[in-house]
């Protein structure tokens, strides 16, 4: 019985890591708001895709801003891999992996709904990656679109915290 | 008060992030390029009065590929009724190997594209439109207007399609009818320009 405590052990680790990103179905734009943390003063949102060249070399970036700012910041990825056509399963757990891959365990939204509604609502043209920079309240501060300048990025948020 | 202010000026920021783009009912660019098919030298000249489609794509793009069956079938139903399309990739083979002439040649005659497949070496071309992504469509009427960018669809997932942007253009003009939706949102990949 007791050889089985470690190999118990061992499998809870593994299905833990292989299930660490933290990625949620939406298809409503208006609902993306939802998935904020409600205490944190800035809000970002980053639009990319695994087949988006610049959106994976900047997601690196995204993680050192998520872990630099911790609470302070709430990042939230819109994933738009559901676009192409395909076994939409297949599509998200390719998502997942990926998520798990570059160790990003921010909120990513898996999104299923029509590429028309979230441009308008996040009033882009449609060229990913794009990222969004919000404040308490909502009021979009700062945005760049095309792969983010990781310094502009991190100052712009320092200045929303008050320069700490 | 202040919300009007914001909204307005919101909406003058998103006009502005559009303005590099060709205007609809601006002289489209002409252009001459190399088919990667047969090596030979396609020269659009606007004005010449044809209905003319001039869609931005490439080879390694997931959504430009998504999309690729769809252009092919539209190509083959309009080709009847007059309309010439141009494919053109104007992404860095220098840096994206895949963009190469012998690649596109590949796709092409593997995809059986009714259409030249051109490559944009510089990608002068793609400046010129003010195309971003692919696919990025134009569609020129036979003065050689621009009156349609944008989308193909609004989907690649064919049940999921609410709007046909690029079919739409194209039935009004064969009709003379206005193009009632003549910008569109163009998703895709960002084209690799030469640097």
């Amino acid at each position: 019985m007791r050889a089985y405590v470690p190999f118990a052990a061992f499998c809870l680790s593994v299905a833990t890591a292989a299930g660490a990103a933290n990625l949620v179905e939406l298809r409503e734009p208006a609902k993306i708001a939802d998935s904020f943390s409600a205490r944190a003063p800035v809000r970002v949102v980053n639009v990319w895709a695994t087949w988006c060249v610049p959106c994976v070399e900047e997601m690196n970036d995204l993680r050192t801003i998520s872990n630099t700012f911790g609470t302070q910041v709430s990042l939230l990825g819109i994933s738009l891999d559901d676009m192409i056509p395909g076994d939409r399963n297949a599509t998200k757990r390719k998502v997942s992996d990926f998520l798990d891959k570059k160790r990003i365990t921010y909120t990513n939204i898996y999104y299923r709904g029509n590429s028309d509604a979230l441009g308008d609502k996040l009033r882009f043209n449609g060229e990913i990656p794009i990222t969004i920079v919000y404040d308490r309240t909502g009021r979009e501060v700062w945005r760049q679109q095309g792969k983010l300048d990781r310094e502009k990025a991190i100052a712009q948020i320092r200045k929303m915290l008050g320069g700490k | 008060m202040m919300k009007k202010v914001l909204t307005i000026a919101l909406m003058f920021l998103a006009v502005a992030a559009l303005a590099d783009e060709l205007a609809i009912g601006a002289k489209a660019p002409a252009f001459s390029l190399a088919n990667a098919v047969d090596g030979k030298t396609y020269a659009f000249t606007p004005g010449d009065g044809k209905i003319s489609v001039v869609f931005f794509t490439c080879n390694q793009c997931p959504y430009a590929k998504a999309f690729e069956p769809r252009l092919i079938a539209i190509a083959k139903q309009y080709a009847s009724k007059g309309v010439t399309f141009y494919a053109i990739d104007s992404n860095d083979e220098a840096r994206y190997a895949e963009e190469s002439l012998a690649n596109m040649k590949d796709r092409a005659v593997n995809k059986g594209y009714p259409y030249p497949y051109l490559k944009d070496n510089d990608s002068s071309i793609a400046h010129a439109y003010g195309a971003k992504v692919t696919p990025h469509v134009y569609v020129i009427d036979q003065k050689g207007t621009l009156r349609y960018r944008g989308y193909v669809d609004d989907s690649a997932r064919p049940e999921e399609r609410t709007k046909t942007g690029l079919t739409d253009a194209l039935d009004a003009l064969l009709a003379n009818k206005t193009v009632a939706n003549t910008e569109t949102r163009a998703f895709g990949c960002t084209i690799k320009w030469k640097s």
